[in-house]
């Protein structure tokens, strides 16, 4: 597992330094600027949150592919021959970890703006959330990156389809469908995100697991 | 280490680039694979190394620790020489003690504080040299490593190559160049026409064994004969162009 992590540094050292982290960040914070223009009033802490989670999906998932295709295709198969398919868990975890940053900057920028504090509860469900979103952003991130759709022009349409599918298809009720992203946002805006929370769960995670699994398969004739 | 009914191919409808390869490698083996530009040496040494999956057949019984070092180092990345294979070393679980050493064998000393992107492309593949040889590999697949080298480090190589068969590593490289021919105990293997075919190996040879054999060939055709040529095992240097009925006096 240290040899994971190792590797994992490595990748997040080479997207930092690159700069190619910058562009998902300066993307992120214009998404905040126009979100947290004005205060979120009391009373509306718990839709604000889903509201931001559903609309990081597509950041986080340019922020995956950025981290994942940093790296040139030659120093891939360096990190393969030294680590086998443990590459891949390596790749995931990098992205995931800048994923969490990016999420936490999130989550700062909502606490910064509530007009009212939120309770403990509402605070957590706002912290799952972001991490559901993580988990969405990752997968279609990791299924648009360059060894599954090595054409860059490809890939940015595949992933800009993959969230809107995601948009489309959660509004029209399909929530087992995919990633139910505007279900949280109904939900939250309803009042019964907190309730049907378990379930939401289940649903949000069950088309990244698909979705990461399909990618593991894939990568085995993709390295 | 086995390779059973290898084949490959990189798409459903790409053409074979292997088929029905077969080769067993024993520790110790230094194996020299040649073939004419495009037959798959690459794709073969990528199959050893475990970078890509046969779609027939396997490789079986690969020793735990491969070393890699690809025939072009990806220098196109934001970090010095010396951060980089420490991050390798780390990935290796081996002390960074192991890059001193590496780096004064390979004459990479003085390079270790610089930017990768701004290497040459012989400093950039002795970076890749390198990272290959840091955790002892039981398996080294080396892709065309001579090519750009100094000649400090062109002679050095066979010997490090050496050690590592000497330790029961398996070690596998393609080369044009040649520089591997006069290795004891090189085993030559021919890539060509989507199969793998044993040579013969180079005989222990005295100067005497040799003889020069002068060739006059159409020059559209010299390239690809000296090439051939070179896949046989001879060392080929072509000269210049001559009429052919100088060539037909000369053979008078």
């Amino acid at each position: 597992m240290t040899s994971v992590i190792a590797l994992a540094r490595f990748r997040v050292a080479g997207y930092v330094a690159s700069h190619r982290a910058l562009q998902p960040l300066i993307g992120l914070l214009a998404l905040l600027a126009i979100l947290y223009a004005t205060a979120v009033p009391a009373g509306q802490e718990i839709a604000a949150t889903a509201d931001s989670a559903a609309m990081l999906v597509p950041v986080l998932a340019w922020a995956a592919r950025g981290l994942l295709d940093t790296e040139p295709d030659e120093q891939r198969s360096v990190a393969l021959s030294a680590l086998g398919p443990r590459e891949l868990v390596s790749g995931l975890l990098a992205a995931f970890s800048s994923l969490l940053v990016l999420t936490a900057v999130a989550e700062a920028a909502l606490l910064a703006r509530l007009a009212a504090s939120p309770t403990l509860t509402v605070l957590l469900a706002g912290v799952w959330l972001h991490l559901l979103s993580a988990a969405a952003g990752l997968t279609l991130g990791a299924l648009t990156s360059r060894p599954i759709l090595p054409s860059p022009a490809v890939s940015t349409i595949a992933l800009i389809l993959g969230y809107l599918s995601m948009l489309v298809i959660s509004l029209a009720g399909g929530r087992w469908l995919t990633v139910p992203v505007m279900g949280w946002m109904r939900d939250a805006h309803h009042g019964v995100l907190l309730t049907g929370l378990p379930l939401l769960t289940v649903q949000s995670v069950l088309w990244p697991a698909i979705g990461l699994a399909a990618y593991t398969w894939l990568r085995r004739t993709r390295p | 280490m086995r390779i059973a009914s290898l084949s490959f191919r990189y798409g459903r409808r790409a053409p074979w680039v292997l088929r029905d390869a077969g080769l067993v490698l024993d520790p110790g083996d230094v194996v020299e694979v040649t073939g004419p530009n495009g037959t798959g040496k690459s794709t073969l040494l990528r199959l050893v190394a475990g970078l890509l999956r046969p779609v027939r057949g396997s490789v079986e019984d690969r020793p735990r620790v491969v070393g890699y070092a690809p025939e072009r180092f990806p220098a196109d990345q934001p970090f010095t020489v010396a951060s980089y294979l420490r991050h390798m070393a780390a990935v290796r679980r081996v002390s960074t003690d192991a890059i001193g050493r590496w780096s004064e064998r390979l004459g990479m000393d003085h390079l270790l504080g610089q930017r990768l992107p701004d290497l040459s492309k012989g400093s950039a593949h002795k970076v890749g040299l390198a990272q290959a040889l840091l955790a002892e590999p039981g398996l080294l697949v080396l892709d065309e490593p001579f090519a750009g080298l100094d000649a400090a480090t062109r002679a050095e190589l066979p010997t490090i190559i050496e050690e590592v068969g000497a330790r029961g590593g398996i070690v596998m490289v393609s080369d044009h160049q040649g520089d591997l021919r006069a290795f004891p105990g090189l085993r030559r293997c021919e890539v060509r026409d989507r199969a793998v075919r044993e040579l013969e190996p180079v005989e222990e040879t005295g100067e005497s064994a040799l003889t020069v054999l002068e060739v006059a060939v159409t020059a559209s055709r010299a390239a690809d004969l000296a090439e051939r040529l070179r896949a046989e095992g001879c060392t080929v240097h072509v000269t210049g162009r001559i009429t052919a009925r100088a060539a037909g006096e000369a053979a008078g």
